[in-house]
Formats: C-alpha cells, sequence, structure tokens
C-alpha cells in the first residue's frame, strides 16, 4: 500500500495504480533451436532477488505503458527512479 | 457538581447544556464535554467492569489508552467515552455488567483469580473434550467488553480524503504547532493532525509560564491562533492517526462536528516528510488496586480541572515519579483539592521551585516514596504509601489517589513506520535507534520538557522536514539546531518498574486484566520476551494496544528475568487506536459499466448479474431457465445486448506484426469483407481469449475481445511486444460501440426493414462483414455471426445511437415476434451448437488444442516467436490431457450441474456446461475429461456435490447437438 | 421513420430547463436551479479525438502545435490538446462546433468511447479529493495540465484547465462511457456537502470563455 513507482511518464505514483510485470528477463528467445526446457526456463524461472533488482510495471490505471524500474524487494521501496521505455 | 466555572483554560461552555440518558435517568452535561466527562459531573465513578474480573473501572488517563470507560453509545458497543464528545440526547450503557457498573452480581469473580492463572483459557477444561463447549459458553457470558449484535447497521455518513502535503505534522501540541508554522514559511502545504478536539497538547491546561513569563494555556492559545490563519496549512482537530507506513504515507480518521457532514472520515496522507510530535502519556504506577476507580493519572486530574472544571477529588494523595506531577498537584491545591501526602519516588533532582511552591502550601512532601495499596472495595477510601525498599509504610485517607510512575513517548508512529526501537538510558523511553527516511521527532517524545525547548525543537522539525521535502532553510535549520542545544535537554526519568509488592492485584494492563502476577506465571512458563508475555498472559492486546502496559511489559520482564539485553518494546500495528469499520470502509462506491440500453433493458424486465466490469440482463422472466427466450431465438428472432465485448482498433506499421504475435492463426490472412476468427494463447499455450478481425485498411485493422479480456487486452499486446519497439498504435474502442446480437431465422426479415443494403445470403454470407449507414446517420458496423447457431447479424453501432437502433429494429420485429434474450439464454444456445465460452469450457490449464482450437494455430509463422506457440508444440505430443467432449445424459431428465466431477476412482474431468435442451429434449453438454476418456460412447460417472453417494452416468457423444452441418447459421 | 436521438451516458434526476438539439444529441443549455457552484456538466456531445503516430510531432491538429512534453495541455480557439505520452495526444473541441475527422490514419473519433464531464466552480478540488489522490493542487502543475490516473478508483484523463490555492478552479474528465452512471451518482454524493449541482452547457461556455480570455 505504501509503495510508490515513479511512471516515466505521469511521475509518482501510488503503488496500485500499476500492475507487476516480473523481472526484467530480456526479449523472447528466437523459436529456431529452442528447447522445452530453455523455454520454460525463461518463462518460469526468476532470480528472486533479495535486494535491489530490475522489474517491469505497468501503469494500469494512468498512462497504460510498460516500463522498468529497480525495487528494492526486501524493503518494498522504489530504488532509483525508471528507465524510459517509451 | 459545581464547575469551576472562570478557568481561562476552560474546553468547555458551561452556558450550553447538553443532555444524555443513562441507566433510565436523564443527566445534563455541557458543550464541549466528553460522554466520560459528563457523567463525571453527574456523580458517576464506577464506568464500567472489567474483562474477566469484574473489577470496578473509573477515569484513568482521559485519552483512551484502556478500556476503564468503553461504554455503549447510541447503540455502538465499546465507544471509548473519554474520547467521545457529548452530544444532546445520547443513550449511553455501561457495559459486561450483571446488574450495574456500580453493583455487579459478578463481583464476586474478583476472588476467583487463583482460579485463573495466564494461560488458563488455553489449557484448563478441556478434559473431558465433552465439557469444553459449555464452559467455553459460561465463560463468554461471564467474561468480555461490549456486545455487538448480529444485525446492527452502522449509523451515519462515512467519508473518506486522499490528500496530498509536502509535510504532514503529527500531534498538535506547542511542539507539532512550531513546527508546521515553520514549516508552512517555505509555501510548502502542511497538514497538521491533531487526535484531540483543540489544539494545544500538554501547553493547553497548564498555569506555568514560558522564559518570558506567558501562562502555557495561553501560549498555546497564541500557537493554535497563528496555526488557523497560515493558510497553507491545513488543521485536522479530532483525528487519531491509526497508520503510518513507509514512503511516509499517514493514514487517520477525523471525528466529525455537528457541521461537518460526515460522522467520521477516512483520511490518508502522502507527504514527502513528517514531523512526529504525538508527545509524552504517563506511564502508570504498578501497586496494588492500581486501577481502582479514584486512582488516576497526573493528567487526567489535573485536565478534569483545567478543561473541564471539575475538581477530580476531595481529598487526594499523590504518588508520582516526574517534575509534571508535582506541577498538579501545586495547581489542583490553589483550585481547592485538599493534598494530605505527596510521595515522589526520586530520591532527589525534583525541580526546587515546585518543593518550594509545596512547602509554601504546606503539602508534606515524602521523596523516595511510593503507593503501594489503594484501599476501598468500589472506591478508594485510602491509600498506603511506602519508602520504595519496601521497608517502612504508612496510611493516609484519600477519595482521589493520583499515581503516575512517570513519562513515556507516543512512539506508535515510528513503529508503524518499522524504526527500530532501542531503549534510552537517561529518559527511560523507547525511541528509534535510526529514524524512518524524512521522519523528524519534536517536543516531548524526545525527552524534553522546557517548554521554551519544545516549542524550539519543534521549530527545528518543521524547517528540517521542510528541507527534506525541497525548501533550502539549512541556514536556519542550522541555527535553530543551536538554539535548541542551549536549553535544557532532555530529563532523567525515573526508573522505578514496581513499587513493592507481589502483584497479585497490580494490573499491568486493564483491557485484558492482566496482572503483574500473571505476567511473571507466564515467564515462569518459558514466555520469557515481552512479545510472547502479550500473547500468553494478554497483555496489550485490548483496545488500548500498547497504551498502559507498553511501558512497564518490557521494563518488567527485563527486571524479572534479570535480562543483560536491552529491553524491547513490544509492536503495535493499525490501526493505532480503536477505529469503526465503517470508517475504513468509507463510501464504498459500487462502480460498475452499464450498456448503453442498461435501462430499457430494465424497464423489458431484464434480471442483471455483475459479470466483470459489467452488468448485464441474464434473464428477461422469473423462468430460470430461459425456455420463452431459447425457442423464440431457435422459431423466430431475437435480440441480445451484447455491448460488453471488448472492440479494439490497432494502426500503425507495425500494427500486423503485433497481431501476429499475440494471435496464433496467421493474421496475414485478415480480410477486408469477412471476418477472421482465432485466439490468444498465454506462454504456457493456454487460451485466454478468442474473437474475430477484420482488416479496414492498410495497417488498420479492428478486432474483438471477449467481455472479461476487454480490460486487459492492450496491456497485454503492449507486454508481449515491450522489447520489440514496434510502431503500432491500440484505441479501446469497447465502450464506444454498442452491440446487438439479431439472431433467429427471422433475423433478415427485420434487417432488411432498417438497412438499406443487399442482405442476400449470396451479398452477405456467412462470415462476412459490412459498414453502412442507417438511415444515413448512424454507422454500423455489421458481422454475419452464428454464435447461437441461427442466422445472426451482430451489428455495432455508436452507443449513442445503440437505444434508437434497439428500438428501430424491435419495431420492425414486432411483425416476427421479436423479443430480448439474455445471457443465460445465449449460454444455452451457443452450448447446443457446440461454441465454447472461454472461462467456462476451460480453465487455467486449458490450451488451444485440448478445447478442439487446433485448427486456429498456425504452425508455420515462427518468426512472429507468437505467445504460445513454443508450448503448443510441446504439448501437442502429450498423452493424458484433458480433452472437451459432448456428452449426453443416460437419464435425460437429470442433467449434471455445472461444474460436477467426473470420477473413477479419482477424479478425470468435469462437467463444463450441461442443460436439458429445449430443442431436442435431451440432457446435453461439453465436459473436459482426461483424454483416453473422449472415445464416441465411453460411459462417464458424475460425481455431483451432496450426492450421498449416488452417482450420475453419462456417456460422450458427437457435438454439436443442434444443425451440426450449420445450415441455418449459414443460411 | 422513428426521430433518431442520441443518447448520453450521464443522467442527472434534475429537470432540465432549457434544451436545444444539436446533431441529434439534446442539448441542456441551463438547468432550473443550477445553484452557486460548484458545478458538473455533462459534455458528452463534445467531440473528441484520439491521435497516435510514431512521428505525432509533426502532426498540427487544427494548426496547432501539440505541447511536447506529456502532461502538457494546448488551449485555444476551443481546441484543447494533451499530450499524453510520446505518440499519443487527447484533442477535445470545446466550442460549438468541431472540424471534420482529418484524413489521416493517426486519428480516431473517440467522442462515443468516454464520459466527458466538466466540473468547476468554488471548492471543487475539495470534492476531487474525496474521490481520488491524484495531486490536483500541486503547487509545480500549471494549469492546463493533464493528469492520467484513478478517479473514484477508475482509470481517467483528467485535464486541470483552472486553478486557485483556495481550492476552486476546473477540470474536466474522460472515463470509459459505461462508468457513467456510477461516476454521476459518486460525484454527486460527494460533491453533496459543497452543494454541487448540475449545470447546463451555457454555464460551461461562460466558464471557458473566461479562461480563454485568461490564457
Amino acid at each position: 500500500m505504501a509503495l510508490t513507482l515513479t511512471c516515466p511518464i505521469c511521475g509518482k505514483r501510488n503503488g496500485y495504480e500499476f500492475r507487476f510485470g516480473g523481472e526484467d528477463k530480456g526479449p523472447r528467445p528466437p523459436e529456431e533451436g529452442l528447447t522445452p526446457g530453455a523455454w520454460c526456463d525463461y518463462v518460469h524461472m526468476n532470480n528472486c532477488t533479495a535486494g535491489v533488482q530490475k522489474e517491469w510495471w505497468f501503469h494500469r490505471d494512468g498512462c497504460g505503458s510498460w516500463f522498468t524500474t529497480w525495487r528494492d524487494t526486501t524493503r518494498n521501496l522504489e530504488a532509483e527512479p525508471p528507465e524510459a521505455n517509451k | 457538581m459545581n464547575r469551576l466555572n472562570q478557568l481561562p483554560t476552560l474546553r468547555i461552555d458551561p452556558a450550553v447544556n447538553h443532555s444524555l440518558t443513562y441507566r433510565g435517568r436523564t443527566y445534563q452535561g455541557v458543550a464541549g464535554d466528553t460522554v466520560a466527562t459528563a457523567l463525571f459531573a453527574n456523580g458517576v465513578r464506577i464506568f464500567g467492569r472489567s474483562l474477566k474480573y469484574h473489577r470496578p473501572r473509573g477515569l484513568y488517563s482521559l485519552d483512551g489508552e484502556c478500556s476503564n470507560t468503553c461504554m455503549e453509545v447510541d447503540g455502538i458497543p465499546n465507544v471509548r467515552a473519554e474520547n467521545t464528545l457529548l452530544e444532546n440526547g445520547m443513550t449511553v450503557k455501561e457495559q459486561n455488567v450483571k446488574g450495574s457498573a456500580e453493583r455487579d452480581w459478578l463481583g464476586f469473580m474478583d476472588k476467583l483469580d487463583w482460579m485463573m492463572p495466564a494461560g488458563f483459557y488455553y489449557k484448563i477444561m478441556h478434559k473431558p473434550a465433552a465439557i469444553w463447549p459449555m464452559a467455553m459458553k459460561q465463560i463468554r457470558k461471564a467474561a468480555g467488553l461490549g456486545i455487538i449484535s448480529a444485525d446492527h447497521k452502522m449509523k451515519g455518513r462515512y467519508d473518506e480524503q486522499f490528500l496530498k502535503a509536502e509535510v504532514t505534522v503529527i500531534g498538535g501540541g506547542a511542539a507539532g504547532m512550531a513546527a508546521a508554522l515553520a514549516a508552512a514559511q517555505s509555501g510548502r502545504r502542511v497538514i497538521l493532525l491533531e487526535s484531540r478536539p483543540h489544539l494545544g497538547g500538554c501547553f493547553d491546561y497548564r498555569v506555568s509560564t514560558t522564559s518570558d513569563g506567558t501562562p502555557l494555556h495561553e501560549r498555546a492559545r497564541q500557537l493554535a491562533e497563528k496555526v488557523k490563519q497560515t493558510t497553507n496549512i491545513r488543521l485536522f482537530e479530532h483525528t487519531s492517526m491509526v497508520g503510518a507506513y513507509n514512503n511516509n504515507l499517514i493514514t487517520a480518521f477525523q471525528v466529525g462536528k455537528a457541521d461537518d457532514g460526515f460522522t467520521e472520515c477516512y483520511i490518508e496522507i502522502r507527504s514527502d516528510s513528517v514531523v512526529v510530535a504525538t508527545g509524552c502519556i504517563e506511564r502508570p504506577l504498578l501497586f496494588d488496586n492500581n486501577e481502582r476507580p479514584g486512582v488516576m493519572q497526573v493528567g487526567c486530574a489535573h485536565r478534569l480541572a483545567r478543561t473541564y472544571g471539575l475538581l477530580p477529588g476531595n481529598a487526594a494523595v499523590f504518588s508520582v515519579g516526574h517534575n509534571p506531577g508535582l506541577e498538579a498537584a501545586v495547581d489542583l491545591f490553589d483550585l481547592g483539592l485538599k493534598i494530605n501526602c505527596v510521595a515522589d519516588i526520586r530520591e532527589d533532582g525534583q525541580d526546587p521551585a515546585l518543593l518550594l511552591a509545596l512547602t509554601e502550601r504546606k503539602i508534606p512532601v515524602l521523596k523516595g516514596w511510593v503507593a503501594t495499596k489503594a484501599h476501598g472495595s468500589k472506591m478508594v477510601q485510602k491509600a498506603t504509601l511506602c519508602t520504595i525498599d519496601g521497608m517502612v509504610k504508612r496510611q493516609f485517607s484519600c477519595d482521589l489517589l493520583v499515581a503516575s510512575a512517570g513519562l513515556t513517548p507516543v512512539s506508535g508512529p515510528f513503529i508503524l513506520a518499522q524504526a527500530i526501537m532501542g531503549y534510552d538510558d537517561h529518559t527511560g523511553y523507547f525511541l528509534p535507534d535510526q529514524l524512518p527516511e524524512k521522519m523528524f521527532p519534536a517536543g516531548r517524545i524526545t525527552g524534553i520538557n522546557d517548554p521554551d525547548a519544545i516549542e524550539t525543537s519543534g521549530r527545528l522539525a518543521g524547517l528540517e522536514a521542510a528541507s527534506a521535502a525541497g525548501a533550502d532553510l539549512w541556514t536556519k535549520v542550522a541555527e535553530t539546531r543551536n538554539a535548541l542545544a542551549a536549553m535544557p535537554g532532555p530529563e532523567r526519568g525515573c526508573k522505578l518498574v514496581i513499587a513493592p509488592v507481589k502483584g497479585r492485584k497490580s494490573f499491568i494492563c486493564f483491557d485484558e486484566d492482566a496482572t503483574v502476577k500473571s505476567v511473571k506465571q507466564a515467564i515462569d512458563q518459558g514466555f520469557d520476551v515481552p512479545e510472547l508475555v502479550k500473547r500468553f498472559a494478554g497483555v496489550g492486546l485490548g483496545p488500548g494496544q500498547g497504551g498502559i502496559p507498553g511501558h512497564n511489559l518490557p521494563l518488567f520482564v527485563a527486571k524479572y528475568t534479570a535480562s543483560k539485553e536491552t529491553p524491547k518494546p513490544t509492536t503495535v500495528r493499525p490501526p493505532l487506536v480503536p477505529a469503526f469499520i465503517a470508517t475504513y470502509a468509507g463510501y464504498n462506491h459500487h462502480m460498475f459499466k452499464r450498456t448503453p440500453i442498461h435501462h430499457s433493458q430494465k424497464a423489458d424486465g431484464g434480471i442483471f448479474r455483475n459479470i466483470g466490469v459489467w452488468q448485464r440482463a441474464r434473464y428477461f422472466t422469473a423462468d430460470v431457465d430461459c425456455k420463452e427466450e431459447i425457442l423464440n431465438v431457435r422459431n423466430n428472432v431475437g435480440m441480445l445486448d451484447a455491448s460488453t465485448l471488448g472492440k479494439f482498433r490497432i494502426h500503425g506499421p507495425d500494427a500486423l506484426k503485433a497481431l501476429q504475435r499475440v494471435y496464433v492463426s496467421d493474421m496475414g490472412k485478415a480480410g477486408k469483407d469477412r471476418i477472421k476468427y482465432s485466439a490468444m494463447c498465454n506462454d504456457d499455450g493456454c487460451v485466454i481469449d478468442d474473437g474475430v478481425v477484420v482488416k479496414r485498411g492498410e495497417n488498420d485493422y479492428y478486432f474483438t475481445t471477449s467481455t472479461g479480456r476487454a480490460g486487459q487486452t492492450a496491456e497485454w499486446i503492449r507486454y508481449h511486444t515491450r522489447y520489440d519497439n514496434w510502431d503500432f498504435h491500440l484505441v479501446n474502442l469497447t465502450d464506444a460501440m454498442g452491440v446487438i446480437n439479431l439472431s433467429g431465422p427471422n433475423a433478415r426479415k427485420v434487417l432488411t426493414k432498417v438497412v438499406d443494403i443487399d442482405l442476400s445470403n449470396e451479398a452477405f454470407p456467412f462470415s462476412g462483414y459490412r459498414e453502412f449507414y442507417i438511415q444515413d446517420t448512424i454507422f454500423t458496423r455489421a458481422l454475419r455471426l452464428g454464435f447461437v447457431g441461427e442466422l445472426s447479424y451482430e451489428l455495432h453501432v455508436p452507443s449513442s445511437y445503440m437505444q434508437a437502433v434497439w428500438d428501430l429494429l424491435t419495431e420492425a420485429g414486432k411483425a416476427f415476434g421479436i423479443r430480448n434474450f439474455g445471457v443465460e439464454a445465449q449460454n444455452v444456445l451457443r452450448m447446443e451448437k457446440g461454441h465454447i465460452i472461454l472461462g467456462q469450457e476451460s480453465e487455467q490449464r486449458t490450451n488451444l488444442l485440448d478445447v478442439g482450437l487446433g485448427f486456429l494455430w498456425d504452425r508455420s509463422k515462427t518468426v512472429a516467436r507468437t505467445v504460445g506457440a513454443v508450448a503448443l508444440r510441446q504439448a501437442a505430443n502429450d498423452t493424458g490431457r484433458l480433452t472437451l467432449v459432448g456428452i449426453r445424459m443416460e437419464d435425460d431428465a437429470r442433467p449434471a450441474r455445472d461444474g460436477s466431477l467426473i470420477v473413477d476412482n479419482k477424479v478425470r474431468g468435469y462437467v463444463a456446461t450441461m442443460r436439458r435442451s429445449f430443442t431436442s429434449g435431451e440432457a446435453v453438454g461439453m465436459a473436459l475429461v482426461e483424454s483416453q476418456l473422449a472415445g464416441a460412447g465411453t460411459r462417464l460417472e458424475i460425481f455431483e456435490d451432496e450426492c450421498n453417494g449416488v452417482r450420475i452416468y453419462a456417456r460422450v457423444v458427437p457435438m454439436p447437438f443442434y444443425d451440426p452441418e450449420g445450415e441455418r447459421m449459414k443460411s | 421513420m422513428a426521430d433518431i436521438r442520441r443518447q448520453s451516458p450521464m443522467r442527472f434526476n434534475t429537470g432540465p430547463c432549457r434544451t436545444e438539439v444539436r446533431d441529434n444529441w439534446t442539448v441542456t443549455l441551463a438547468y432550473d436551479d443550477e445553484g452557486d457552484g460548484p458545478w458538473l456538466t455533462d459534455l458528452a456531445h463534445k467531440i473528441r479525438w484520439d491521435l497516435q503516430d510514431g512521428n505525432i510531432d509533426a502532426v498540427k491538429p487544427s494548426g496547432l502545435t501539440i505541447p511536447a512534453s506529456p502532461g502538457r495541455c494546448t488551449l485555444a480557439g476551443g481546441t484543447l490538446i494533451n499530450r499524453m505520452n510520446g505518440t499519443q495526444a487527447s484533442i477535445y473541441h470545446l466550442g460549438a462546433k468541431a472540424p471534420a475527422l482529418p484524413d489521416f490514419a493517426g486519428y480516431t473519433d473517440v467522442s462515443e468511447s468516454m464520459v466527458f464531464l466538466a466540473l468547476f466552480g468554488p471548492g471543487v478540488f475539495y470534492i476531487a479529493e474525496k474521490l481520488t489522490n491524484l495531486d490536483f493542487m500541486d503547487p509545480a502543475g500549471k494549469a492546463p495540465f493533464l493528469l492520467q490516473g484513478p478517479f473514484c478508483h477508475i482509470p481517467c484523463q483528467i485535464v486541470i484547465l483552472e486553478k486557485t490555492p483556495d481550492g476552486s478552479g476546473g477540470f474536466l474528465l474522460t472515463c470509459s462511457r459505461g462508468y457513467g452512471d456510477s461516476m454521476v451518482a459518486a460525484i454527486l454524493k460527494a460533491g453533496a456537502e459543497f452543494n454541487l449541482r448540475p449545470a447546463g452547457e451555457n454555464r460551461f461556455d461562460t466558464w471557458i470563455s473566461c479562461l480563454s480570455g485568461e490564457i
């Protein structure tokens, strides 16, 4: 409830305006030569960092943009302002 | 009782009478009274009985830290009478009594305390087991606070406010006001919260002076006046903070005044920085019968006289451990209270001026003495005083025993904000080792007591808070910090933990009737840290949280266990003070979407259900089987309001790429005059949505989604393209167009009367898409679909015109028997046709192949990296997945309920939808079963809830059940 | 043939006093008793466009330049342009007439998608803070500016057109059309203690023309 996030478009807002989009894992791997195991790892494996990690968030109640930001998972506070993602 | 009517410190208006009813009698109070002070003015001394022992309880702190004065006020139980302003005509009842508070038949319980050691409720009376339900019933009858009636309806208006400020100040005493004023000078927005109905804090009722000779109560009023005149300070009086969270989110609630328009208002404040100026309450003195009516804390006695004009007793004994106690004795003596003795726990260190004042008034002072017992069965009649080593005792008669071990800071905001608390040896206070970010303490909470220092520390905190919020006041901060350093600092606090008593009747927590003895028992049983004692002996679990025991419990545990570690306070949690659930609920707006013809559907007899964010008409008659609605679609023509369907425009150079990413089919084949049906999967290949797509122009598509997915579609598409930087744009048109589903063999005849285009099957065939104007005005998109299995037109029209189009069709359809059908009729119609609804014929784990939609998937478009494709490729070879099949009951009169399990010796699947078809008379439906059971003719055993072991049986049959060739749909 | 009329997503239980039919809308010009403010006006009949393009800065809606940074707005000649993000802007036509939708693929007419209302008058931001935690009175925000966020828990686009330190001024609000009735009920309930009343288009026009004079 107390979490605030900085949307690159709208600025600092209450956390409950946003939807969590998971850890940042990079682009979708190409399908050619992809093993089922590698695919499952991409979709389901997470680092679950206890500390600051880079995450995707969606400004659901606001401008509707996906962006990445850094969050301290031990304190549930935004650690650094986000990268603008258009 | 005569009031002291002329004091400048009064917060009552003796000229305005308010009456209340208590025990069948009407009592008079005055404006400004609380319920408790009004009763006190009328001679009421016992306000209720305690939780377990039915001990009489009276005024103790006047700020609601304990449940002593919890009463039922106007039908609401457990109202803290000392925090509730008197309103004319209130009805008040005492709680937990058999008889009256004065004469309680259960008063004998107090003698049975030996039967109720710590933890007895968990340990006794469960052998034999049969005795427990009876014992529990009896205990619950005898114990407890107020009684809530199950059908109680809260009266009043509960409001909410979401505020923003740069600086929030908690506490409207001198420090808080000084902080607010200092922060406001920077032009920043400041919010000031005060839990009492008026500003002033500990200055409000005191006649001692600041260094320039201004009486403190006058100084408080000067500051309050300044605060009220400062436009960028928003003041909330009678507003208690209930929550503090990281990122400086503060929650509070305000009690409304007569002209406020709300009973209570929930307040949520986001600010850059916070000043905590919550001041101190008193640390209760532990001795025998330390909660007997007539025993009260210094502030309580002092404020009764100064704020409410009520002398707290006739003859008093004081047993205190701090200077404010001596100050109160002097002042109360001057107001007419007889004082038989003042015992000060401290051997030395008293303020010499106060000692002199006591001597001048011939009040005997005993240094190094403390009260050990209050005598009197219902009211204090006598007090035993004793040297702190327990050697010498003396008795004094009195009807008032003012007792306090010292001060204790109101540190709740820090604990709530998750500060790590430490113990300060000098003051004896629990204070944060490290302050939470941008939180600044001010005033007495820091240990200071000098009036000038209190104000200066407030100013300093205000300047710091404004600076932390972006104002550049650092020079002023440094100046003020130097000024504060030159003033008297924190005073040494009294360290006495308990008077020299055994503690059988020394109460450490009033709310739960927990004695020092029960704490010892808990520790002896191994519960040897405060957090464990708290739960096992019930210390601080009552309405007051840690208000009474918060400081004493950790000190006592440390002492009794001879612990060398620093004592740690127990945790408090929101709400810090009791708040109504109604206040938290606030407005409780029910926000939902209505379709453009909601009101006419209602007028037509529609019975509405919440479906996702929408309300939709489920039935149009009381017949939940919808026979008439269904047969009318099959035989004549029906109209369904399908406006909730998700509708989107996607355009831009990369629009097709985005569609290829999320849809399983090759969307490059989407055409201009024909609709393309496809589905979306998630990364596990599980099907999440289906809909149709039309290409309306170069890089310009129109597509639909299911009702439930409309809200997430933009999010979904953008998520799965978030690394690609593609140039495409989505416009959500869901609400822009109403959708009319015109279905039935007569649909063409009806539509012909309304539109000008050629509707023949050749000109506008099944799966066709057309755009035209109705009456040259209403732009319409028409889709020939067949969800319900009949000739159907889906018309998408501008929402503002939907009612007009609906009315035109209704008029045109009169000759053909047109009528409404609802969501349930549609559900049956499409089920007969074997058309699935995602979420009904699928669940989270169901993939595209399971529901038989594998034909939609284009395996060749690997370049698109379609969401779900990798998983589907893998799942294509899986055996043992669930498969969607058609089923028919062996007994057509007995359809299985939706969701029933298909079993043998384990669960093998479940029934998705099943109805008795009015068209064929057969009980048919769809089920998801393990693939080994999917063969035609397989007999399925069905388990229903509460079937008492009786199974029903069905067989796998071919789908669809209606018009298998699709002749009607495509005609 | 039936008389074709359009319906607004909002309904007030107040009898209108003066109405006018315009483009099949029944537009209320004034209500019998509009009080001394604050006011709530239904603007469903005003045309709104969505504009999205990869190179949006090159587009000149009604000849106007789109503000460069998200959250900024331009109001000129009854046309309000709100920059939403790097590639998107919304355009509200507040005057009596709106131009035809330009023949450019980036535009979509979204008038039918949204509830469109104005809340303006004395103390109007004290009503707003009962329904949202968005910071309307941010001293750093200079009107007109755009907020995209929840109002009464519903995602909205809000343009603050005027604000004074005493909580007066006004703003425009759009949200999904289906929420019309719920939104009006919530706003009127929250505004009751401030004597919020529905007002007709005349009062809105007066306000806007005052504003345009100032800007």
